[in-house]
């Protein structure tokens, strides 16, 4: 065997000297291989990245036991600038580019600890010949960039370094089939380029195709690994996060679901969906047509999805849909009322509840205060009377409180009700999200990307519990995701945008199979 | 309209001195999170060295070592104290460079007493005057020094690694520490620009009309806390156009201060506060500002 070009020993990550993340993860990387790391969320698979990259300072975390060895070198004492310069270069979850730099200087800070102008022109043509997206919009603004090709820019930027290991958190995050399928790709040419490859990823699928070895790990212990092609053959592999395949809209049924599990969430209210209709809605920004003249009809009651490829304009359907954007023409009515003409706590007040795609949460404050702010809609005491602690206002605090205990048991977050949210990880904040948005006692909910960061056993699980609330609380839902599985095992009626226009609508068999949307979208996925 | 012109040229020369002290705040802002309320101090440390030295050594050396001195005073003040910081937050940070203020404020004043030291500028109280409108020499070759300082400025961020990194780290820390930028190093570089830039508008303020270097100097630099906010805490050009605003309404507020006497005396110290309210009250995050959440 040769020397491996990283090896982590005996690993033990612990936060804020109290939370235990990682206990005894061994792992290796040989030199030219590619090692896939799956695990549920809350795993502990950024942890472990941060804990190699030497970033782990910076989110309160620390090193409580082990080794780990980069080219020989003991990391122990060493920092992220260190690891920079002798060839571990991390691209961080959720790609973090600097948005307010251009393509070009966001490469020319990837490649900063590269003194030698030779070497440095070579790194700049071989991202470019990589990228060629990059060249042609290297004099614009990073976040003007797509998703996918912010996701190619992050990338980028980290080849700049010339990395012999590169570490990718998560580089699939977000992303349509598609443009996955050209990330695994590109992380193969990358391989094929002689750079080591150490990837984090949900999309299991993905992973495991591009991987040489893979990690599972569970709850901070790694507990199973092998090549690649024969940790895909596992049953448990299988069901947890390969899925079946993605033309099954079937229930699951593995027993961790909460299925068939009633929850009792009830109405303060007798409040009921509504029927949704946007009709010819048309956003421009500038220039950019973000959504051209887009119909579609939501029953009461029903789940229906938005699906289409990252820049297609789902968010900014939802975003008009929550009052966020104004619509440049066209309107929306939900029953008799017209969103469009509302600012967004009136349509909030109509039982629209919505999520984010990029989360927007309370870091600083606990699980529970952040779901109880969105109780605010349904709460009927005075800042005055619970300021001073009145009995009834008390007494509907405590009901609140159960209320809010109801909503966690649910999503399978209870145990963390006391934490910060800075503290979880990304899914367990999307749980949180959803949580908020429920809290709300919506009639229609707007969910934006909620399995985003999952697996397919926790996207699963997801969808029972959307389904759950869907049917107790006579929900009418909107999600736009891109997890295929998910979307075509839930939604009754499926709306795909590309460019901004509708391009195909129907029933989820029926969309599967429409030629323009394998496309736009699915690609060989689908096959 | 002469007389208009004469005040708005002097209003932008002051504007353009007060964008200097701006953009030292911005930049101390960006690079370290930090409200750095001892950049007065700062300033009047460069301006006092100049002073004591013009004599011995000559005024041009002087200058050098003004501002090498004030650069490095930011940055002993970064790696001593800001630095070290138990539980580093901009507020406590805050309250700490108040301290230091006050520390260095008193050491100068105990050094310069009630004397005015004559900061030795060789262009001295010469006025130019073009078609009746008149000009100090020494606010002229301010307005042109500015300009060039900002223009290196601009290469500096814009054009150089080191500007680059100093961005990045400024935009995002923890992932341009993962790009193997030290962030303890651009954090110095911000203290050193910060402490040179004052300490150029030191000598420039302490030139003729003024009368040299005292230590009410340091109060000078609060006149540019204006500009800062209202060119949005965390733009470098927003607080070289705040400070050409405040400027230019501080010159002219005192130049017809006669014809706006319903508003009472001492307008021009007002002023600057009020646009920068009036500002605030239309555009929150200032002219230039980052915007808080721009995409949902």
């Amino acid at each position: 065997m040769p020397d491996p070009l990283l090896l982590v020993e005996d690993l033990a990550v612990a936060y804020d000297g109290a939370v235990q993340a990682l206990r005894g993860v061994a792992l290796r990387v040989d030199p030219g291989s590619v090692v896939a790391v799956l695990g549920s969320n809350g795993a502990g698979k950024t942890t472990l990245l941060r804990a190699i990259s030497r970033s782990l300072g910076d989110v309160g975390g620390s090193v409580t036991a082990g080794r780990i060895s980069f080219a020989g070198q003991d990391l122990a004492r060493r920092d992220a600038s260190w690891a920079v310069r002798a060839g571990l270069v991390q691209v961080p979850e959720g790609r973090r580019i600097f948005r307010d730099l251009t393509v070009e200087e966001n490469l020319r800070a990837g490649g900063y600890t590269v003194r030698d102008a030779r070497a440095r022109r070579e790194a700049t043509d071989r991202v470019l010949d990589l990228f060629p997206i990059l060249a042609e919009r290297s004099h614009q603004r990073g976040g003007l960039l797509s998703g996918g090709q912010q996701q190619m820019l992050a990338m980028g930027r980290a080849l700049m370094a010339s990395p012999k290991l590169l570490l990718l958190d998560e580089p699939s995050l977000g992303l349509a089939p598609q443009l996955v399928e050209q990330i695994g790709d590109i992380i193969e040419q990358i391989h094929a380029q002689g750079t080591s490859v150490l990837l984090i990823e949900q999309n299991a699928a993905m992973g495991l195709r591009v991987a040489d070895r893979a990690y599972v790990l569970e709850v901070g212990a790694v507990t199973a690994e092998g090549a690649s092609a024969e940790l895909a053959g596992t049953d448990d592999i299988r069901n947890r996060y390969l899925g079946v395949s993605t033309t099954s809209p079937t229930r699951t049924t593995h027993e961790d679901a909460p299925v068939d599990v009633p929850v009792h969430l009830q109405r303060t209210s007798g409040a009921r969906a509504e029927r949704l209709r946007v009709e010819d809605v048309t956003v421009r920004f500038g220039g950019i047509t973000a959504l051209s003249g887009v119909s579609f009809t939501i029953e009461p009651g029903t789940i229906h999805a938005l699906i289409g490829p990252n820049g297609a304009g789902k968010s900014t359907c939802i975003n008009v849909l929550g009052g966020a954007y104004r619509a440049t023409s066209g309107t929306v009515h939900y029953g008799d009322a017209e969103v469009t003409a509302l600012p967004s706590h009136r349509i909030a007040d109509l039982g629209v509840a919505r999520t984010f795609q990029n989360i927007s949460l309370s870091l600083e404050a606990t699980v529970e205060d952040n779901l109880l702010v969105g109780r605010h809609r349904v709460m009927r005491t005075g800042a005055s009377a619970q300021t001073l602690r009145l009995p009834h206002a008390r007494k509907e605090e405590r009901t609140e409180r159960t209320a809010v205990r109801r909503i966690a048991s649910l999503l399978g977050i209870e145990q963390l009700l006391g934490r910060a949210v800075h503290t979880l990880s990304y899914g367990d904040r999307k749980r949180v999200e959803m949580g908020r948005a429920l809290a709300a006692e919506p009639t229609l909910l707007l969910l934006d990307e909620p399995v985003a960061g999952m697996t397919h056993g926790e996207s699963q699980v997801m969808a029972d519990v959307i389904r759950a609330a869907q049917q107790e609380l006579g929900l009418s839902i909107l999600l736009v995701e891109h997890d295929m599985p998910f979307v075509m095992g839930l939604a009754e009626q499926i709306t795909v945008l590309d460019f901004g226009k509708r391009i195909a609508e129907g029933p989820p068999d029926h969309v599967q199979r429409d030629p323009e949307v394998l496309r736009a979208y699915l690609g060989s996925a689908a096959a | 309209m002469t007389y208009f012109l004469t005040q708005l040229a002097n209003g932008l020369s002051y504007g353009l001195i007060l964008g200097l002290i701006a953009v030292g705040f911005v930049i101390v802002f960006t690079s370290t999170g930090v409200l750095n309320f001892a950049h007065g101090s700062v300033l009047l440390t460069g301006a006092y060295l100049v002073a004591i030295l013009h004599d011995p050594i000559g005024f041009w050396p002087a200058v050098v070592v003004g501002i090498l001195g004030a650069a490095l005073l930011g940055v002993l003040i970064n790696a001593v104290l800001v630095r070290n910081l138990a539980e580093p937050n901009p507020g406590t940070a805050a309250i700490l460079m108040l301290g230091v203020d006050i520390l260095l404020l008193t050491e100068l004043t105990r050094r310069i007493g009630n004397r005015v030291l004559p900061i030795g500028a060789p262009w001295g109280a010469d006025v130019i005057a073009i078609g009746g409108v008149t000009l100090p020499t020494s606010r002229a070759i301010a307005a042109g020094v500015a300009v060039v300082v900002f223009a290196l400025l601009w290469y500096l961020f814009a054009r150089t690694d080191t500007g680059v990194a100093m961005r990045a780290a400024a935009a995002d820390g923890d992932t341009a520490s993962l790009m193997g930028i030290r962030l303890s190093r651009t954090g110095a570089t911000g203290w050193a620009l910060a402490g040179a830039l004052a300490a150029i508008a030191g000598v420039l303020l302490a030139s003729f009309p003024a009368p040299g270097v005292a230590p009410t100097l340091a109060i000078s630099a609060f006149a540019a806390i204006p500009a800062w906010v209202l060119g949005g805490f965390d733009s470098v050009v927003g607080a070289i156009v705040g400070g050409l605003i405040i400027g230019v309404v501080t010159a002219l507020a005192v130049g017809y201060e006669a014809e706006l006497h319903v508003l009472g005396r001492g307008l021009g110290e007002v002023v600057p506060y009020a646009v920068m309210i009036i500002v605030l009250l239309v555009r929150p995050s200032g002219l230039f500002g980052r915007k808080e959440a721009v995409r949902v």
